[in-house]
C-alpha cells in the first residue's frame, strides 16, 4: 500500500539519485570519488559473473547462520525463562557474545572449521544475542494477573509458558528476527574475512579494495545493503500481517544484558555464587571446546596457555608491547569515536525536539541505516576519507551516530507531556522547555544509548583497521593471523572481548553511580 | 435451568473456612503485618463481600484462599481441603480488577482457558461456553477480540471465564473497580442475576460501601495496621434484589450501618 510518506520517500530517494548523477557526469572529481549510479549499475550489468556468486554465498552463509542463531536463541530464551538460574550462570557468556567485536571470531572460528562454516557460525554467533534477549524479555513481559488466572486453575510453568508467555513473546521475537537479519549478513561477511574463502561478499570486497574502482567498491557496498535490508524488510512484513492486529511491534527491539538479568530475585549470597559462576562460564567453555574438538595447542591455546604467552613464556615482552601498541592506537580511537557519535546524536535528537518534522524526516532513515551493516560502509569512508586515522574514526562515528540516534528520539520521545506543558504554562519557551525537562529526562537514555554502541564503537575501528589502514588491534590480529602466529591471533581476540566487556561494565558502573 | 447448566461438572458450592491465618510481606527489617490472626468461616451459596481500605489485606485474603500465596500461620480450607487440591479440580473460579484476558484470543477462547489449563476437552463444553457468554450479556461478540470490547464488556468476559468450570467457589478481587458508577450499578444487577443462576459460595472484595450492600448477604469489615476483621454484619435484603434498592431507605441505613463500621474500625 502506497501511502503519502511512501510517496514522498520515494521522491526524495529519486532526486537524490538524480542528484548524484548529474554531480557525477559534469565533474570527473566527483566522479572518481563516489561514481554515479549509472555507472555501478553498469559494473553490476557487466560483471554480473562475479557479483552473482559472491553474492549467492554471503546470503547462503548468512541465512543458514542467521536460523541456527536464532533457533538456539530462541531456545535459549525459553529455557533461561523458565530457570533463571541457568541465564544467572551464563550472564558472562551473554555479555561476551553481546559486546564482542565479531571480526575477531572469524579467524578463531577458521581454525575450527572449514568452508562455509566460519561465516555460518559467526553470523549465528552475531545473532544470537539480540533475538535471545528480545524473546526473553517478551517471555516475562507477561500480565501478572493473567499468570493469576492460569495459577488459580492449577496451571504451573508450563501451563504459563504455553498459554501466555509464547504467544506474548511472539511480537518481540519477531522483532529480534526482524534485526537480526541485516546482522546475520554483517556476521557473514566478517567471518569471510577472517577465513579467507574464494566466494562472498567480503572476499569480493578485500579484493577489490586495491584496485579503488568507485563503481566496484560502491557496488559491493550497496549488494550487501540490499541483502542486508531485504531481510529486514521480509520480518518487518510477517510482523505486520501476523500480530499487527494485535499488539503494536516496537520500534527498536535492542536489548542489553543488563536489562534481561532476573539478579533481583535472588539473595545476596546467591548472587555472589552466580556472579562467580557467570565469570568462570566463558572460559570453563572456551576450556571445554578446546577439549573436545582436539585440535593442537599450538593452534588453538586454552586460556592458561594464552595467558602465559603474554605473562611469562618466551617473547612475552615483545607479544606484550605488540599487543599494548596496537591497544594504544585502537581504544582512544573508538572512545572518542563513541563520544562524538553519542553527543552527536544527543544534539541532533534534541533539536529535533523543537522541530518534529525534521525528526519524522530523519527517523525512518535512521532506521534504516542503523541496520546497514557497516563493512558496506568500508568503500564509501574509502572513496571520500582515505585509509589513515580518520577513516576508523569515521567508520565508529557512522556506526554509533544511527542506532545511538534512534534510542535518544525515542528517550525524546517518551517525555511525559504534562511536564514539558507545566514549562509552557509558566510562559517559558521551547528553549526553556529543553533544558528544564526534555534535556535531563532523555540524558537517562544516553547511558543506555552508549551501552549499546560501544561495543559496535570497537568493532567499526577494528574494521577499518583490518580494512583499511593497517594500524592498531584490528589490524595485529589480521597480520597474525597471515602469519600464522595463532598464539596472538587468540591473545589479540581475547583482549579486544575483554576491553569490549571491560568497557560495558564500566559505563553501567557509572550509570548506577550518577542515577 | 441452572441443573442444565452444568453440564459435565457436578460441583456443588462449597464451604469456606479460614482459621486463625496470619500474613506478613517484606524481608529483613522492613515487612508489614498484611493479616493479622483472621478467621472466617463461610457457609455453602452465601454471597460473602470483604470491604476495607486501602492495605487492609482483603485482597491477600482472596488469593489465600485461591492458593496464590501460603499463610504465615493457620490454615485456609477450601470444602475440607486445601486450595490447591480444590482448585485442580476447576472448583475455584476467580476474576480481578484487571480482566486479563489474553489478548489474541477471541472472547469465546479466552471463556474456554480455564478448561484447557485444566486439561478438559474443549468439544464437549462448547455450548456451556456459548451459554455463559450469553448469561454475561455479550452473545453475537463471541468471536470479537478483546481489542473490540469496552471496558464493561472485557469484565464481563473475565466474569464468564471465572464461571466456566461451574465453580463451587467464585472468587471476585475487586472486578468493577475500574468502572465508573453508573456501569457499575448495572454491573452488580447482572453479578447478582449471574450468580443466581449459577449459584456458587461467592467471596468479593471491594472498596466501594454500595457495591458491598447491594449483592452480599454477610459483609465483612476490615481494617489496615495489622491486617483484621473487625466486623461482620448480615444484609438482609430478599433476593432477586432489584435496581430500586439503591433508593430505598433500609438500603441507606445498611451503608450507614457499614460506614460507621469503617470508621469505627480505623486508628483515627
Amino acid at each position: 500500500m502506497m501511502t503519502r510518506a511512501h510517496a514522498k520517500t520515494a521522491l526524495c530517494l529519486f532526486v537524490a539519485l538524480l542528484l548524484w548523477e548529474t554531480a557525477g557526469r559534469s565533474s570527473p572529481a566527483v566522479r572518481t570519488t563516489i561514481s554515479s549510479p549509472t555507472l555501478i549499475w553498469l559494473d553490476y550489468w557487466s560483471d554480473a559473473d562475479l557479483y552473482v556468486p559472491h553474492l549467492l554465498a554471503t546470503l547462503r552463509s548468512a541465512a543458514l547462520g542467521f536460523v541456527l542463531g536464532n533457533l538456539v536463541a530462541v531456545a535459549a530464551a525459553i529455557l533461561f525463562c523458565r530457570f533463571p538460574a541457568v541465564e544467572g550462570a551464563l550472564q558472562g557468556v551473554n555479555v561476551a557474545l553481546f559486546a564482542m567485536p565479531p571480526i575477531v571470531i572469524g579467524p578463531i572460528l577458521a581454525i575450527f572449521f572449514s568452508d562455509n562454516l566460519p561465516q555460518i557460525f559467526l553470523a549465528a554467533l552475531v545473532v544470537y544475542f539480540p533475538t535471545m534477549a528480545a524473546t526473553l524479555v517478551g517471555l516475562r513481559d507477561v500480565d501478572p494477573r493473567l499468570l493469576d488466572v492460569i495459577r488459580s486453575y492449577g496451571g504451573g510453568g508450563g501451563a504459563i509458558l504455553r498459554f501466555a508467555r509464547l504467544r506474548s513473546a511472539l511480537p518481540a521475537a519477531l522483532a529480534g528476527l526482524r534485526a537480526t537479519a541485516p546482522l546475520a549478513v554483517l556476521g557473514a561477511i566478517l567471518g569471510e574475512f577472517g577465513s579467507g574463502v574464494r566466494w562472498g561478499l567480503g572476499s569480493f570486497l578485500l579484493g577489490s579494495l586495491g584496485d579503488a574502482d568507485p563503481a566496484r567498491l560502491l557496488g559491493i557496498g550497496f549488494a550487501a545493503t540490499a541483502i542486508a535490508m531485504m531481510g529486514y524488510g521480509v520480518f518487518e512484513w510477517i510482523g505486520r500481517r501476523s500480530v499487527g492486529a494485535t499488539m503494536p511491534v516496537t520500534i527498536s527491539a535492542d536489548r542489553l544484558p543488563d536489562q534481561i538479568t532476573a539478579a533481583g530475585r535472588y539473595s545476596w549470597a546467591q548472587r555472589g555464587v552466580l556472579l562467580i559462576a557467570a565469570l568462570i562460564m566463558p572460559f570453563l567453555l572456551w576450556w571445554l571446546l578446546l577439549r573436545l574438538s582436539h585440535i593442537s595447542p599450538v593452534i588453538a591455546p586454552g586460556p592458561m596457555e594464552t595467558l602465559l604467552y603474554l605473562v611469562s613464556g618466551p617473547g612475552s615482552a615483545d607479544a606484550r608491547s605488540a599487543l599494548l601498541g596496537a591497544l594504544r592506537h585502537t581504544v582512544p580511537l573508538a572512545a572518542l569515536g563513541l563520544v562524538s557519535g553519542i553527543a552527536t546524536a544527543f544534539v541532533i535528537a534534541a533539536l529535533t525536539v523543537v522541530r518534529p518534522a525534521v525528526a519524522r524526516a530523519i527517523l525512518p532513515v535512521a532506521l534504516l541505516l542503523q541496520s546497514t551493516p557497516l563493512v558496506a560502509l568500508v568503500p564509501l569512508v574509502l572513496l571520500l576519507v582515505g585509509r589513515d586515522n580518520t577513516a576508523s574514526l569515521v567508520m565508529a562515528v557512522l556506526v554509533v551516530f544511527f542506532p545511538a540516534y534512534v534510542m535518544l528520539s525515542q528517550g525524546f520521545a517518551l517525555v511525559p507531556r504534562p511536564a514539558r506543558e507545566l514549562v509552557e504554562v509558566y510562559g517559558g519557551n521551547r528553549t526553556k522547555e529543553l533544558a528544564l525537562v526534555s534535556v535531563p529526562y532523555a540524558a537517562s537514555y544516553v547511558f543506555a544509548a552508549a551501552k549499546l554502541v560501544a561495543p559496535r564503537a570497537l568493532l567499526g575501528v577494528m574494521v577499518s583497521e583490518w580494512l583499511l589502514s593497517g594500524k592498531g588491534l584490528g589490524n595485529l590480529i589480521n597480520a597474525s593471523r597471515g602469519l600464522l602466529d595463532y598464539d596472538m591471533v587468540w591473545a589479540g581476540t581475547v583482549t579486544s572481548i575483554l576491553i569490549a566487556v571491560v568497557a560495558y561494565q564500566v559505563v553501567t558502573l557509572m550509570e548506577r553511580l550518577i542515577r | 435451568m441452572a441443573s442444565e447448566q452444568r453440564g459435565a461438572f457436578e460441583h456443588e458450592p462449597a464451604d469456606l473456612s479460614i482459621e486463625d491465618v496470619s500474613k506478613r510481606f517484606g524481608t529483613r527489617g522492613r515487612s508489614i503485618q498484611a493479616l493479622s490472626s483472621v478467621t472466617l468461616k463461610i457457609p455453602c451459596g452465601c454471597f460473602v463481600v470483604i470491604v476495607g481500605p486501602s492495605g487492609c489485606g482483603k485482597s491477600t485474603l482472596l488469593r489465600l484462599v485461591a492458593g496464590l500465596e501460603q499463610p504465615d500461620n493457620g490454615g485456609v480450607l477450601v470444602g475440607n481441603e486445601r486450595p490447591q487440591i480444590f482448585r485442580a479440580r476447576g472448583e475455584l473460579g476467580i476474576a480481578f480488577q484487571d480482566p486479563a484476558l489474553l489478548p489474541w484470543r477471541t472472547v469465546r477462547r479466552n471463556v474456554a482457558l480455564p478448561l484447557e489449563v485444566l486439561g478438559m476437552p474443549l468439544r464437549a463444553h462448547r455450548q456451556r461456553i456459548d451459554e455463559l457468554i450469553g448469561l454475561v450479556g455479550l452473545a453475537g461478540y463471541a468471536d470479537a477480540l478483546p481489542g473490540q470490547l469496552s471496558g464493561g464488556m472485557r469484565q464481563r468476559v473475565a466474569i464468564a471465564r471465572a464461571l466456566v468450570t461451574n465453580p463451587s467457589v467464585l472468587l471476585l478481587d475487586e472486578p468493577f473497580g475500574a468502572l465508573d458508577q453508573i456501569l457499575r450499578r448495572s454491573m452488580n444487577r447482572e453479578l447478582e442475576r449471574i450468580w443466581m443462576a449459577s449459584p456458587t459460595t461467592a467471596l468479593m472484595v471491594t472498596h466501594s460501601i454500595d457495591e458491598a450492600a447491594f449483592l452480599a448477604d454477610l459483609v465483612v469489615v476490615m481494617d489496615v495496621a495489622p491486617g483484621r476483621i473487625t466486623d461482620t454484619i448480615a444484609v438482609p435484603f430478599s433476593r432477586p434484589r432489584s435496581s430500586g434498592l439503591f433508593t430505598s431507605p433500609e438500603f441507606h441505613a445498611i451503608c450507614d450501618r457499614l460506614a460507621a463500621a469503617l470508621e469505627l474500625g480505623g486508628p483515627r
